[in-house]
C-alpha cells in the first residue's frame, strides 16, 4: 500500500469501527462500550499469557493493556470512546502492511535471483545446485485458465483473487505468477507468524502483505481487520484473500469457506456506489493452486488428524519455518521438474454471477444484468448485513464449485488415493484412524493390482459430473509410468516416502501422506462412482 | 422497515384459482396489484367483470387489482412478485421473466413440485433461469376455495432473506390470513411437493372405504417419510412440524376434492392411471412427484416405503389392496428413528 494510503486506510478503518460501535451503543453507551473494551482486554490478556515473555511486542502490548485496564475503572463515556479509539488505532497500525509499489516492482523482477541468493546464503554447501534455481523457478510455475479474462478486468474495477490454500508458498507463488501475467500487485493478509520467518518476511513485507494475527480473538480486532480489507478494496487495491482461512490441513480442496473477509467485498462495493466512485465494480477471481508435493504436508496432515472434530489451532512451527526444508523442497522441485499449477477460474460478481471480459455481469442464460440493483434499498445503495451475508454465502458456493472444477489432479494424488482405497478395502475392520496408525495388515500390494485400481480411478474421474482437471503428468505414458512418476516424487522430498516399489510390489510407507495426497480427490463423489463401477464389474 | 413495506405494488404471475385468490387477498389489503395472465381475453374479462369466472367464480376483486398480459410492464412496475404457475410451465416462464427482472426483485413462488427431469426444487429452477437472488417460497394449508371465502388460514413464507419475508408479510397478512416466516427453503419446498404423494395414498385409503384411524396412520408415517426425504436434501426436521409440513398435509389429505385425492380414490376403485388421466384435464402433481422422488430415493439408497408403494401402484401395475398390504407389512420400530436421519 502506498505510504499516503497506509495512513488513510489505518485512520479510516479504525474510525469506521469506532463510529459503528458508538452508533450501535445508542444513547446510553456505557454498558455496551465497557463490554467491548472489557472483551478486548480479556482476549488480549489471555493471548499475552501464552506469548513468549521476553518478546518486545509482547512487553509493549502487556504494558498497553495494563494502562487500558487502569483507565477503564474510572472512565467516563468520553473516556470509553477514547479508549476504544486507541485500541482500534493500535490494531489498525499493526494490520496495515508495508506495501511499497516501487519495492514490489524491484522485488518481483528480482524474485528468482533474490530467492537464489537467499537460499545460497542459508546453505553455502549447496550453492552449486542452487545457482540455477532462481532462473528455473518461473519454469516450474504453470499458470492457466482465464488469465486473459482476468487481465481484461483490471481496468474495469477491483479484483479480489480468492485462491485455495495448501502452503505458505501460495502467496509467493501467486504473487510472482501474477507479476509474470502483468497483473498489478495484490494486497493480502498474511498470518503474523509469517513475518517472523526469516526467509519469507522479505517477501511478505514487499509483496503487499498486511498482517493478520489469528491469535487475536477480540471482536474489535476482527472488526478492524475486516474494515481494513474493505477500505483497501475501496481504494482500488486488488486484493488476495484465502477464503479457506488457514491452510487446509487435510489436503482436500476447500469446500467450507469463511465468509468474513469475503463479505467485506460487498461492503466495499456499497461504499463505492455511495461515494460515486468511477469504477465501483469488484470482481471475484477464484484461483486453484495445485502442488504435486506440498512443502508442509507432513505437519498439516498430522494436525488434521489430531484436530479432526476439535477446534482448529494455529501451527507456529512447521516445514516452512525450517529453511533447510524449504531449500530441499525448492531444490527437488527443480530437479524433478515438479510443477505448481495455478488455474484462474472465471471471474464472478459479488452475488456469484459470471462476469464477461467487458466486466458485465451475466445471468445464467448469458443476459446482461446490472449488479448495482442487488444492493439497492428504496432505490439507493445500502448496507444490509443479513442480505449481504446471503449474497456472500452464494458467492462462496460458486467459488467452492470453481475450486472443484479447476483443481488439477496429478500422479501423486491419483496413486495415493488408489493405494489408500485398496488398503481400506483390505482392512475393513479398521476405522480411518487405526488404519492410518497401524497401516493395516497388508504390508505390500502387487503392482498389477495397484495399476488396476489407478485405471479404475482415472476412468471414474472422467465419468464424474463435476470433475477436476487432469495434470499433464497423467496424460503421458501408461498407468505404470504414472505410478512410477508418483513414487519417484514420494521418494524424494518427504522424510520418508509415502510409498515405494520393490520388485513387483508397492509398499505403502507413510499412511498419513497417502491419506493427505489422496484427499485431493475427496469432494467429488468419486467413492460412490467407483463403488457403482465395482458393482457393475462384479455383477454377472 | 423500508418504505417498500407499506405501499409497494405487488405482482401475481398466473391467474389460476390460487393466483387469483392471492390477488384478492392483496386487493383486500388495499395493495395495488397487477395480476398477470398469458391470455389477453382473460385479462380483459377480469378487468371488466372484477372477477375471474374461469378459475375463481363468485369472488369479487378489489378495484386496485388489475389484470394484464404485459410481463415487462409487470416487472417494471412491481419489485415484489408472487409466482403462481403450474409446475410444467415454471421453467419456461422463469426464463421469460429472466429477460425483465433485476437483482432488486423479490420473487416468492408457490409451486409445490419437484422438477421431474432434474429433481430440482423450484427455487433452484429460478436461480438457473434468472438473475434473481431474493427468492422465497409460500406454502401451507391454503385451499383456494376457502380463502376465497375469507375463511381464516395461515401460511409459511420461507426465504434465506429477511427482506423477502418482511415484504411478503407486509403485503399479504390480513385479519383472515396469517403469514409465518421460516428460513428453511428446502424444507418448505420438499414439504409442499411431498404432501401430494401422501394425498394420493390418502385417496386410496378413502377409496378402499377405510376410516380415520387408517388415514391418521398414513398421514403420520407420511410426515415421517417427508422429513426423511427433506433431511436427505438438506432441510431441517422442525420445518415439517409447521405450516409447510403437517399443516399442508392435514389440509390436502382432508380435502376429497383435490386432484391427487381423486386419483387415489379412483385407483382404489379399480381404474387404471391411464383411464383416470384420459378423463382429467390436468395431471395430478402427486403422480409426477412420486416418479421423481422414487427415482431420487433409489439413487440415494433412501428408505421411503410409502413412496415405493404408491410408485408400484402408479407405474408397475400394482393394485390398491396390494398397496395396503405393502404399507401394513412395513416393519415397525422406534417411531422417531426416521426423523433423526
Amino acid at each position: 500500500m502506498r505510504p499516503e494510503d497506509r495512513e488513510r486506510a489505518q485512520v479510516e478503518s479504525s474510525t469506521r469501527v469506532v463510529d459503528h460501535h458508538v452508533a450501535t451503543a445508542g444513547k446510553n453507551p456505557r454498558e455496551y462500550l465497557e463490554d467491548l473494551v472489557g472483551d478486548t482486554l480479556y482476549y488480549e490478556r489471555q493471548r499475552l499469557e501464552r506469548e513468549p515473555r521476553g518478546d518486545a511486542r509482547t512487553r509493549a502490548d502487556t504494558a498497553f493493556y495494563h494502562k487500558v485496564q487502569r483507565r477503564l475503572r474510572h472512565a467516563s463515556n468520553a473516556d470509553l470512546r477514547e479508549l476504544l479509539e486507541e485500541i482500534a488505532r493500535r490494531f489498525a497500525a499493526e494490520v496495515v502492511g508495508n506495501f511499497d509499489e516501487r519495492v514490489y516492482k524491484l522485488t518481483t523482477t528480482a524474485v528468482p535471483a533474490g530467492l537464489s541468493v537467499m537460499l545460497n546464503a542459508m546453505s553455502p554447501r549447496r550453492s552449486g545446485s542452487l545457482s540455477s534455481l532462481g532462473a528455473g523457478l518461473s519454469g516450474h510455475i504453470q499458470t492457466q485458465g482465464e488469465t486473459d479474462h482476468v487481465r481484461d478486468l483490471l481496468d474495469r474495477g477491483t479484483l479480489v483473487v480468492v485462491p485455495t490454500h495448501s502452503s505458505h508458498l501460495d502467496s509467493i507463488v501467486l504473487g510472482y505468477s501474477a507479476h509474470l501475467l502483468g497483473l498489478p500487485p495484490l494486497l493480502y493478509g498474511a498470518g503474523l507468524n509469517l513475518f517472523n520467518n526469516p526467509l519469507v518476511s522479505f517477501f511478505m513485507n514487499h509483496l503487499g502483505a498486511y498482517r493478520v494475527d489469528r491469535k487475536k480473538k477480540a471482536r474489535l480486532y476482527k472488526d478492524v481487520l475486516k474494515e481494513f480489507a474493505s477500505v483497501a478494496v475501496e481504494m482500488g487495491y486488488h486484493n488476495l484473500f484465502f477464503p479457506g482461512g488457514t491452510r487446509n490441513h487435510s489436503g482436500a480442496v476447500e469446500q467450507h469457506l469463511k465468509r468474513g473477509l469475503l463479505g467485506t467485498a460487498i461492503r466495499a462495493y456499497v461504499e463505492n456506489l455511495r461515494a460515486g466512485r468511477p469504477k465501483p465494480e469488484i470482481f471475484i477471481v477464484p484461483c486453484t493452486i495445485s502442488y504435486k508435493l506440498v512443502l508442509e504436508a507432513e505437519t498439516l496432515v498430522d494436525n488434521h488428524l489430531k484436530e479432526t472434530g476439535k477446534s482448529q489451532y494455529i501451527i507456529d512451527r512447521d516445514e516452512f519455518s525450517r529453511p533447510r526444508r524449504v531449500l530441499n523442497f525448492m531444490s527437488d522441485l527443480v530437479s524433478l521438474d515438479g510443477r505448481i499449477v495455478l488455474t484462474f477460474s472465471k471471474p464472478v460478481d459479488l452475488v456469484g454471477n459470471e462476469v464477461d471480459r467487458q466486466g458485465r455481469s451475466l445471468d445464467p442464460r448469458g443476459r446482461v444484468v446490472d449488479p448495482r440493483r442487488y444492493v439497492l434499498s428504496d432505490g439507493a445503495p445500502a448496507h444490509d448485513a443479513q442480505r449481504d451475508m446471503e449474497y456472500t454465502n452464494g458467492t462462496a458456493e460458486r467459488i467452492a464449485q470453481a475450486y472443484l472444477r479447476d483443481n488439477v489432479i496429478m500422479s501423486t494424488h491419483v496413486v495415493a488415493w488408489s493405494l489408500f482405497r485398496m488398503l481400506e478395502r483390505k482392512n475393513p475392520h479398521l476405522d480411518l484412524y487405526r488404519l492410518i496408525r497401524t497401516g493395516g495388515t497388508t504390508p505390500s500390494l502387487p503392482i498389477s493390482e495397484v495399476a488396476g485400481e489407478v485405471d479404475r480411478t482415472l476412468l471414474a474421474i472422467s465419468e464424474l459430473g463435476t470433475r477436476p482437471r487432469m495434470g499433464s503428468d497423467l496424460e503421458q505414458g501408461d498407468t505404470l509410468d504414472i505410478i512410477a512418476d508418483a513414487l519417484r516424487y514420494f521418494g524424494t522430498y518427504h522424510t520418508q516416502p509415502a510409498a515405494l516399489r520393490r520388485g513387483d510390489r508397492v509398499f505403502p510407507k507413510d499412511m498419513k501422506l497417502l491419506y493427505y495426497y489422496g484427499n485431493r480427490l475427496r469432494g467429488y463423489e468419486l467413492g460412490r462412482q467407483l463403488a457403482e463401477r465395482r458393482e457393475e464389474t462384479l455383477s454377472p | 422497515m423500508s418504505g417498500y413495506d407499506r405501499d409497494e405494488s405487488v405482482a401475481v404471475i398466473g391467474a389460476g384459482s390460487w393466483g387469483t385468490t392471492l390477488a384478492r387477498i392483496l386487493g383486500d389489503n388495499g395493495r395495488r396489484t397487477l395480476l398477470w395472465a398469458r391470455r389477453e381475453d382473460l385479462c380483459r374479462e377480469i378487468n371488466e367483470s372484477r372477477e375471474n369466472r374461469d378459475y375463481l367464480p363468485g369472488a369479487e376483486l378489489a378495484p386496485c387489482v388489475e389484470a394484464t398480459h404485459d410481463l415487462q410492464r409487470v416487472c417494471d412496475t412491481c419489485k415484489l412478485m408472487l409466482l403462481v404457475v403450474p409446475s410444467h410451465g415454471l421453467r419456461k416462464l422463469a426464463y421469460e421473466l429472466g429477460g425483465f427482472v433485476t437483482g432488486e426483485h423479490v420473487v416468492v413462488h408457490v409451486t409445490k413440485v419437484i422438477e421431474q427431469a432434474t429433481f430440482k426444487r423450484m427455487s433452484e429452477v429460478l436461480v438457473e433461469e434468472t438473475c434473481l437472488r431474493k427468492i422465497g417460497v409460500l406454502t401451507g394449508p391454503n385451499l383456494a376455495k376457502e380463502l376465497a371465502q375469507r375463511q381464516p388460514a395461515g401460511t409459511l413464507v420461507a426465504s434465506r432473506y429477511d427482506e423477502v419475508f418482511r415484504r411478503a408479510h407486509a403485503a399479504l397478512s390480513s385479519d383472515y390470513f396469517r403469514v409465518y416466516w421460516g428460513q428453511d427453503v428446502i424444507g418448505a419446498e420438499v414439504g409442499g411437493a411431498f404432501k401430494n404423494i401422501v394425498a394420493l395414498a390418502a385417496g386410496v385409503v378413502t377409496g378402499l372405504g377405510l376410516g380415520e384411524n387408517s388415514k391418521a396412520l398414513l398421514l403420520t408415517r407420511g410426515l415421517s417419510e417427508m422429513a426423511r426425504l427433506g433431511v436427505a436434501m438438506g432441510a431441517e426436521v422442525l420445518t415439517f412440524g409447521g405450516m409447510g409440513g403437517i399443516g399442508d398435509l392435514i389440509a390436502t389429505c382432508s380435502s376429497t376434492l383435490s386432484r391427487n385425492h381423486q386419483v387415489g380414490a379412483r385407483l382404489a376403485q379399480g381404474e387404471s392411471l391411464q383411464q383416470i388421466q384420459d378423463h382429467m384435464q390436468m395431471v395430478a402433481e402427486g403422480v409426477k412427484t412420486t416418479g421423481a422422488v422414487h427415482g431420487f430415493a433409489t439413487r440415494k439408497g433412501l428408505e421411503l416405503p410409502i413412496v415405493r408403494a404408491v410408485y408400484h401402484l402408479l407405474y408397475e401395475g400394482g393394485t390398491a389392496p396390494r398397496l395396503l398390504e405393502d404399507l401394513m407389512s412395513i416393519p415397525t420400530g422406534a417411531e422417531f428413528v426416521a426423523l433423526t436421519v
